[in-house]
């Protein structure tokens, strides 16, 4: 297999607080991964370290197989875009020659940035200064610069917290058309249904340390139960196990038309995430 | 070091398209044009007069400037941006000097010709305001390097202003305290003693010294804005 992000024993310290405590996680390639907690608990330090923003206090990590510190080096940089919450535009600059810039530093043809503002669904208004554009649109321009040169391996910090719906559901069919590309996606999130719908698996980070890291179906699959709830026509509900003494009761209740709705529960990432952690992610 | 014409020209014009814009900022290109023009008005035709304008005009724009541009792109992170573009240190800091060093050139020349200054000689005298240019783009950038916003690098260049343009004035305190002798060896009081020695009969000493002591500045000067500018690639 082909790791793209080899992170063992990461330990990131501020001053005497510590911010991530033996961390460790493999990262593959053509995977989206995300990276989920609450905020404070280590995501964007992450982010940092991954892409030698900050040093790390102790531990190795490695991207594409060589030490992060090398990101430093500006060949190296083409091989990643970043997106975070204080990714700066120029503000005077309109969307166009924003991107523009960017496509001259990466010296990439000027189609690329048309081929960018329709991924973010921003070609209209290419003229449009930073300064007039809404939050959202701001985070658009900014993704837009991250996916423009097409890089190998994409850090995502929370991409559509700003977003309206619509705009979401067109970054995420453009994120997966990246991925299947075969782009490598490291993103972090609040919002456990984008990474349900996005991730292949997810890591919680909790207080600086990782509690659980797997595909979403196998961590519902270990951390929920198989049961399922029938509810009956004179407004009762009941909990079924799997096993014969409730099998007959259902077979019971169906055989007598009195069930009204059936529901599994299958816990979401959220309710793993709490159950594991004991507190909320927001 | 791994330059790049292609990245070094995108800076460039992002710069000139976003100071164009930059009402706050590129208003102060003027000001000492209109110094030059008040002291052309009081008649006083000295070396140090004109030194004195060429002096304000290289503190209040090219470091001033530079520095604004600078602290500007650390107050809406975009100098972070830029550091993780594949746009090498060198790109980067000659793409952001390169627009003030053209601003810098068309307006010491306008001071030059507003104070009515006539060089005696002009290859000489382009040769030291071209090393001073690069050396006050450096203490720009550095100021700008230190500063967080806009406002903490309008106040940060502001000692380097004064300095940088009065200096030269000190030296005339020197005969009483003689620890102000010190400015002699400042950019511009060499810049007075090199425009007061191309005056008259001048041997090479007299021309080197001023000149390699400019030169000396500008690579201290630039080697502490290369350390500084690495360490804030990191947080």
């Amino acid at each position: 297999m082909n790791a793209v992000i080899d992170v063992q024993h990461l330990k990131k310290t501020f001053n005497k607080e510590t911010a991530l405590q033996d961390v460790s996680f493999t990262i593959q390639k053509g995977e989206i991964f995300g990276f989920l907690g609450p905020s404070g608990s280590g995501k964007t330090t992450t982010i940092k370290i991954l892409t030698a923003q900050t040093e790390k206090t102790d531990g190795d990590v490695l991207l594409f197989g060589r030490p992060a510190n090398e990101m430093k080096q500006s060949n190296n940089r083409k091989r990643f875009g970043i997106l975070t919450d204080n990714s700066g535009l120029y503000t005077r600059l309109s969307i166009e020659e924003n991107l523009l810039l960017f496509s001259n530093l990466y010296q990439l043809p000027k189609s690329a940035v048309k081929e960018a503002l329709d991924f973010v669904n921003l070609y209209g208004d290419r003229k449009k200064k930073i300064s007039q554009l809404s939050k959202g649109m701001m985070q658009r321009v900014t993704l837009a610069r991250a996916i423009m040169h097409k890089p190998e391996l994409l850090f995502l910090d929370e991409p559509t917290s700003a977003l309206d719906p619509v705009n979401t559901q067109h970054i995420y069919n453009g994120l997966r058309k990246l991925n299947e590309m075969g782009t490598t996606i490291f993103l972090t999130t609040h919002d456990m249904s984008e990474a349900e719908i996005l991730c292949d698996r997810v890591a919680f980070l909790h207080k600086g340390k990782i509690r659980a890291i797997g595909s979403p179906k196998d961590l519902k699959k270990e951390f929920g139960d198989e049961s399922i709830t029938v509810e009956l026509k004179n407004g009762a509900s009941e909990v079924i196990q799997n096993g014969n003494q409730d099998a007959e009761k259902l077979f019971h209740w169906m055989q007598s038309n009195e069930v009204s709705r059936i529901y599994t529960n299958e816990p979401t990432l959220g309710n793993i995430f709490m159950q594991i952690t004991g507190s909320d992610l927001v | 070091m791994n330059l790049s014409m292609t990245r070094i020209q995108a800076i460039l014009m992002k710069d000139y398209k976003e100071f164009s814009r930059n009402y706050a900022v590129s208003i102060m290109v003027f000001m000492p044009l209109f110094f030059a023009f008040l002291y052309s008005k009081t008649g006083s035709a000295t070396i140090a007069t004109y030194f004195l304008s060429i002096n304000i005009a290289f503190s209040m724009v090219t470091s001033y400037v530079q520095c604004c541009l600078i602290a500007e792109e650390k107050e809406k992170n975009t100098l972070r941006s830029l550091m993780l573009s594949p746009a090498s240190l060198g790109d980067i800091l000659i793409g952001k000097s390169l627009f003030v060093f053209i601003i810098t050139v068309v307006i010491v020349a306008l001071t030059i010709f507003i104070v009515g200054y006539n060089p005696a000689n002009l290859f000489i005298l382009a040769i030291a305001l071209i090393v001073s240019t690069v050396f006050y783009i450096a203490m720009g950038t550095l100021c700008g390097l230190f500063a967080k916003t806009i406002m903490e690098g309008s106040l940060i260049v502001l000692p380097v202003i004064l300095i940088f343009s009065f200096g030269p004035l000190v030296l005339a305190l020197s005969s009483a305290s003689p620890i102000f002798k010190i400015a002699e060896w400042l950019p511009s009081s060499q810049l007075v003693v090199l425009g007061e020695a191309l005056e008259g009969t001048y041997t090479t000493m007299d021309v080197i010294i001023p000149i390699a002591t400019i030169i000396a500045w500008s690579i201290v000067t630039w080697i502490v804005v290369g350390y500084i500018y690495k360490k804030r690639m990191v947080d």
